[in-house]
């Protein structure tokens, strides 16, 4: 079924302790039977209840021990189940930080949490239903039958006959069932998608007046949804239907064919009684294989998801010593023909990116969309491993800037920092968990946020982010600049931190920012020119190659690219 | 329980679809017992050795036509069964829509996420669950177990009363107790996933944060722990089910001896002939474990009150009714709109005023950019112009009209551009005849020529018939704004609202966009909400806000003339035009060629 069960640590003793109690469990099965057509008959024979209760006691007993043995093999491929997806579990968390946000970016945030969390117990649920139902389908019934065979070779005949006959009809069924789903897939999607898709546009549809009409078109679509439904269905249940219906049939035929034996004195009543109560049992583990289909199905494709991760390629973070950046001019940092390719496509995003600096400089990067800013900044940043090249810091020669010593060093403000669901303190601090209140206040008042947090309810302990109090963008931003003047950090790395701010705040914030990159090491990525006016020096990106290197003066004077940039971004409309 | 709720109104509506599912779920079963009992009686029968075969006739048909019947009536049920749930998922999504539309505008601050609407959409198909796998099961036991204790009844009322009992065991107690056990277990598990799911959540959007501060191995221990909390939860839940289980089997056990003594008793009695006992010792093997999955499904009942609660609240909170349809549309002049704001002041109570003693008015034509920071009431302000809010105190007349009676009236008059179009999962060509549902093809393309996407649809797989979703990346944020923009050619009103439609683009995008919304919206009124100054200059007034009031009003060239502080905001814009300030002049692009 599904090669990639036998890859779990730890599953063949398990594998081995199901099946030894499935055997015990098949011959429990098989005495429970034998007892109760033995207790019937010899009370058929007008023996006395009194004697016969003994057996009926076995019966009972066998019944007990059956129910506690299903339990047993529950609880082994409970814990198994748990174990394993822990195991799991932990090495996708651990794939997910080395895969960094570049990752989350591409997958999508809500993916990526739907895949951890219930994924994850999705998986745990089909490892856990389904070991013990393959040992139950491929041992029970095979026991069942050669038991039957040996007291009656019919009955055992026409019972074997039926799986394959059973099987074949249900494949042939799945098929018609999965080429007519097929035919209608793309129509079918798009009907039951058609509700979500309205509720999303709503507003849309508000505003262009259609709301109230388009009432009809749910109506008309969901009754086309139910007909496709339908259709689809009547196929579906064949297949459960030929299971039923050879099931019955079978059983039936056992019926007439042990009557038969019976009339003719050729059977006693107590042997086709056991067989006759032995047929539905033979068939239960094969009925239940198809129980649970979606619970398996999505249990499986969940597990495939998380395997597809796990054998992502992906940079470890490493802990090479690296020097502490220091705001000397003599402290240098360069980056050495640096290329960056993505598995997808054969053209670098970067190349042969080539710079240096020393100190505490400035560094703007800029560049038309798709010029490569993004990709810089998150080389930089560690998320991404350069094909080729190197960087240098002070004399170090590194591969890789996916460093626990480099990231240690850098303070990180992206477009929409991310506030976590906590306090404003515990925000602030979130860096350096251990700073004391006293240092988080004077951090927060030299990012600006000192009245903000006076007009919280409560201050500094009120809860923000998700679900919390809600910030402006604006405030947001502060919260990050509090985060940078608490810990200090030598490095600052920005990826359009003001992109989407009104004007005013941007103003506003650009005085806090400009006191915050004082004395440090800063690369900041924008399309918002007056910001070049502050850099020491500006990288100018055209098609994933430096273009240009200088100050905003010196490359306004080259009438090159930087040039052309502005004047874009200059002209009327 | 009255028209409030979710569930029971359809069964009424569809009583009829609803009586043969259940009709047909009892008769199934009662088809499968039936099946073992004549496979018992004509065994037994046999066992007899009658004269001729055609003594056991009767029951071999029987055993085959049972055998057949339940798989016929199986399939049959579970159609009828979906075919009910189906037509009420129907009525649902229409209910739904019906509750949701009135409030569209409001949507995305009550709601915060536009995400909420899909969790609603798959409430309904949660509630399909509780019909198929909780209502149904739960009354075709209740019809086995009457139709049992009646035939029972029959023959002895003290062997029915113990049935009953013992039935009752399995049908009653067992999920009354396992609902109750579960429903906390549940609930903490349910309190303790959200705690982690949120946790999670953060982390995922953190994941930056986490990884430069270096403490993330801190992060997938704290993870883990909570885990396993849960774990031990769901380990107690499972060692219930598995008990509950053997007391299960063990009651079964029970009952199949009592059918088998009581039988035999009737049998010495000579009510009954022996052939009788395998017969009700197999049907009652075959029936009681019919009842078996019932308390596993009762005691899940709890997961579905989310989804019941979730559809109640917003039915509660909907305080805007469902409108079939109002008399305006023909009677507005569409060529000459005056949009007149006096006094007006709106807050909601409790709270500062978002806007206060506020007037504007705007002629035909006239084209105005509102810039403010978040809170100064700008979305408040296009939400009384669309007469989505009623205002606390003054009026927004339309044309002589109350902007809030108009009603339906409003997208004749006003169309909006905002930040994230909502491209529907249909054809490119639907999705700009939205914009007008009368238009025909070649108006269309006209004004797909005039956003200047005409090339480019022309070029895709399928032309216009390409579904907007499938182009997947291929639509970027200015593209997408575009089509959205043709739309509103289509849709011909007098006036636009512009709501920050360039957010998140770069300035060359941005500029671009601009430049053909200008071009193509000519003549029209626009309001136009911006978070900077880019294209402002095209502007007739630009207006300030600040805490519900105008601060600053006049055009490009009045307000860089007296206003310092627009002139600061301005060189933030146009840095080089600072730079140069010398030479150039107010409104007019700087000359770059000096240097």
């Amino acid at each position: 079924m599904d090669k990639t069960l036998f890859s779990y640590k730890g599953i063949k003793p398990v594998l081995a302790g199901l099946a030894i109690l499935t055997v015990i469990q098949g011959t429990i099965i098989i005495i429970q039977a034998y007892f109760l057509a033995d207790a019937i008959s010899s009370l058929f024979g007008r023996d006395l209840f009194a004697n016969v209760f003994k057996k009926l006691a076995i019966f009972f007993l066998a019944l007990v021990v059956r129910q506690l043995l299903t339990v047993w093999k529950r609880n082994i491929s409970y814990y198994f189940a748990a174990r394993t997806s822990k195991e799991l579990r932990e090495s996708l968390l651990q794939k997910l930080f080395q895969l960094g946000p570049r990752f989350v970016k591409e997958e999508g945030s809500g993916q990526t949490v739907t895949l951890v969390m219930e994924g994850m117990m999705k998986f745990r649920r089909y490892l856990e239903i389904i070991l013990p139902k393959l040992m139950n389908s491929a041992i029970i019934p095979v026991m069942i039958c050669i038991f039957i065979f040996f007291v009656n070779i019919r009955s055992a005949v026409i019972l074997g006959l039926t799986v394959p006959i059973l099987i074949a009809f249900m494949i042939l069924l799945g098929l018609a069932a999965k080429i007519k789903a097929d035919r209608q897939y793309e129509s079918y999607q798009m009907l039951s998608n058609h509700f979500v898709d309205s509720l999303r546009g709503l507003e849309t549809l508000k505003y262009l007046g259609l709301s109230r009409q388009h009432i009809n078109n749910i109506i008309f679509v969901s009754e086309r949804y139910r007909r496709a439904t339908m259709e689809t269905l009547r196929i579906a249940f064949l297949s459960s239907f030929a299971l039923d219906f050879f099931t019955m049939l079978s059983i039936a035929t056992v019926a007439v064919f042990l009557g038969m034996d019976l009339i003719n004195g050729k059977m006693e009543l107590r042997p086709a009684l056991t067989i006759l109560i032995l047929a539905p049992e033979y068939f239960l583990p094969i009925r239940e294989v198809g129980a649970d289909y979606h619970a398996t199905l999505d249990g499986k494709e969940a597990g495939k998801k998380i395997q597809e991760i796990l054998d992502k390629e992906s940079l470890q973070q490493k802990q090479d010593p690296i020097p502490l950046w220091k705001s000397t001019s003599t402290f240098t940092f360069s980056v050495k023909g640096i290329s960056v390719h993505f598995a997808d496509s054969d053209r670098p995003v970067l190349q042969d990116i080539q710079f240096s600096v020393s100190g505490s400089k400035k560094i703007g990067i800029i560049g038309a969309s798709g010029a490569g800013k993004s990709t810089l900044i998150d080389t930089l940043s560690g998320f991404l491993t350069p094909s080729s090249g190197e960087f240098q810091i002070n004399g170090k020669k590194l591969t890789t800037l996916s460093q626990l010593n480099w990231q240690n060093q850098i303070t990180y403000i992206p477009q929409h920092p991310y506030i976590f669901h906590d306090t404003v303190l515990n925000n602030i601090r979130f860096y350096d968990p251990e700073a004391t209140v006293k240092e988080v206040e004077k951090a927060a008042e030299r990012a600006g946020l000192t009245e903000v947090i006076q007009s919280l309810p409560h201050g500094f302990e009120t809860i923000i982010g998700e679900g919390g109090r809600s910030l402006s963008g604006g405030q947001e931003q502060r919260i990050a600049l509090a985060r940078a003047f608490l810990s200090n950090r030598p490095i600052i790395i920005l990826d359009e931190p003001t992109a989407h701010l009104d004007i005013e705040t941007e103003y506003e914030l650009k005085e806090t920012m400009l006191q915050l990159f004082n004395g440090k090491l800063v690369f900041f990525a924008t399309h918002r020119l007056h910001w070049m006016l502050d850099m020491d020096q500006i990288i100018v990106l055209d098609q994933g190659k430096i273009v240009e290197i200088g100050t905003h003066e010196q490359l306004i004077r080259q009438h090159s690219t930087y040039y052309q940039l502005v004047k874009t971004q200059m002209e009327d409309l | 329980m009255d028209k409030e709720n979710w569930i029971f109104p359809y069964l009424r509506q569809y009583h009829g679809l609803f009586a043969l599912a259940i009709l047909l779920g009892p008769l199934t079963i009662l088809f499968g017992g039936a099946l073992m009992f004549t496979s018992g009686y004509l065994i037994s029968k046999a066992a007899t050795q009658p004269e001729s075969i055609l003594m056991v006739y009767v029951p071999i048909v029987g055993v085959r036509a049972f055998g057949v019947g339940r798989a016929v009536l199986s399939y049959v049920g579970r159609l009828t069964g979906h075919q009910f749930i189906l037509k009420i998922l129907s009525e649902m999504r229409v209910r739904l829509y019906k509750i949701i539309e009135p409030q569209a505008l409001f949507l995305r601050s009550r709601l915060r996420t536009g995400d909420i609407l899909g969790v609603l959409a798959d409430d309904i198909e949660h509630l399909q669950d509780f019909y198929l796998k909780i209502l149904f099961p739960s009354i075709v036991s209740l019809v086995i177990y009457t139709v049992i204790i009646i035939c029972a009844g029959l023959f002895s009322i003290p062997f029915a009363i113990l049935l009953a009992v013992f039935i009752g065991l399995l049908i009653f107690v067992g999920p009354i107790i396992s609902y109750i056990y579960m429903k906390t277990k549940n609930e903490q598990l349910k309190r303790g996933r959200h705690q982690l799911y949120q946790q999670f959540t953060d982390m995922v959007f953190g994941i930056s944060d986490w990884i430069f501060s270096g403490k993330h191995a801190t992060y997938i221990q704290r993870y883990e722990t909570q885990e396993q909390k849960l774990l031990e939860l769901e380990t107690k839940k499972h060692s219930f089910v598995n008990w509950r289980d053997v007391l299960n089997q063990i009651v079964l056990g029970a009952i199949v001896i009592i059918a088998i003594y009581w039988a035999n008793e009737q049998t010495l009695r000579g009510e009954f002939s022996p052939t009788m006992i395998a017969a009700c010792g197999l049907v009652a093997l075959s029936l009681v474990e019919s009842f078996l999955p019932i308390a596993g499904a009762v005691s899940e009942t709890s997961s579905y009150q989310d989804s019941l609660k979730r559809l109640e609240a917003i039915q509660a909170e909907s305080s805007l009714p469902w409108i079939e349809a109002d008399g305006w549309k023909d009677s507005l002049n569409l060529s000459q709109v005056a949009i007149e704001i006096n006094h007006l002041s709106f807050g909601y109570t409790s709270e500062t005023p978002l806007l206060d003693g506020f007037n504007l008015k705007i002629g035909q034509g006239e084209k105005i950019a509102i810039i403010g920071r978040s809170g100064s009431g700008k979305s408040t302000l296009l939400k009384l112009i669309q007469g989505a809010l009623v205002p606390t105190h003054g009026e927004v007349r339309i044309n002589g009209m109350n902007a809030h009676e108009l009603a339906s009236a409003v997208p004749k008059l006003m169309a909006v551009l905002n930040q994230k179009p909502y491209l529907f999962n249909t054809s490119v060509m639907n999705n700009i005849r939205l914009g007008n549902p009368e238009a025909t093809d070649e108006e269309v393309y006209e004004v797909a020529k005039m956003v200047q996407l005409h090339q480019m649809i022309i070029q895709l797989p399928k032309g216009y018939g390409t579904n907007m979703h499938e182009t997947g990346s291929r639509f970027s944020g200015g593209e997408r704004q575009r089509i959205a923009l043709a739309r509103i050619l289509l849709q011909k009103t007098p006036i636009v609202i512009m709501d920050e439609p360039t957010v998140g683009l770069d300035p060359i995008t941005e500029a671009s966009l601009l430049a053909t919304i200008f071009d193509t919206l000519k003549g029209k009124t626009i309001i136009w909400v911006t978070h900077h100054l880019m294209g402002v200059e095209k502007m007739d007034r630009i207006l300030f806000l600040e805490k519900g009031k105008i601060i600053m009003d006049g055009s490009h060239q009045q307000l860089f003339e007296s206003e310092e502080r627009y002139r600061r905001l301005y060189a933030l814009d146009r840095p080089l035009y600072n730079l140069q300030s010398g030479k150039a002049h107010a409104g007019r692009s700087p000359s770059l060629d000096t240097g």
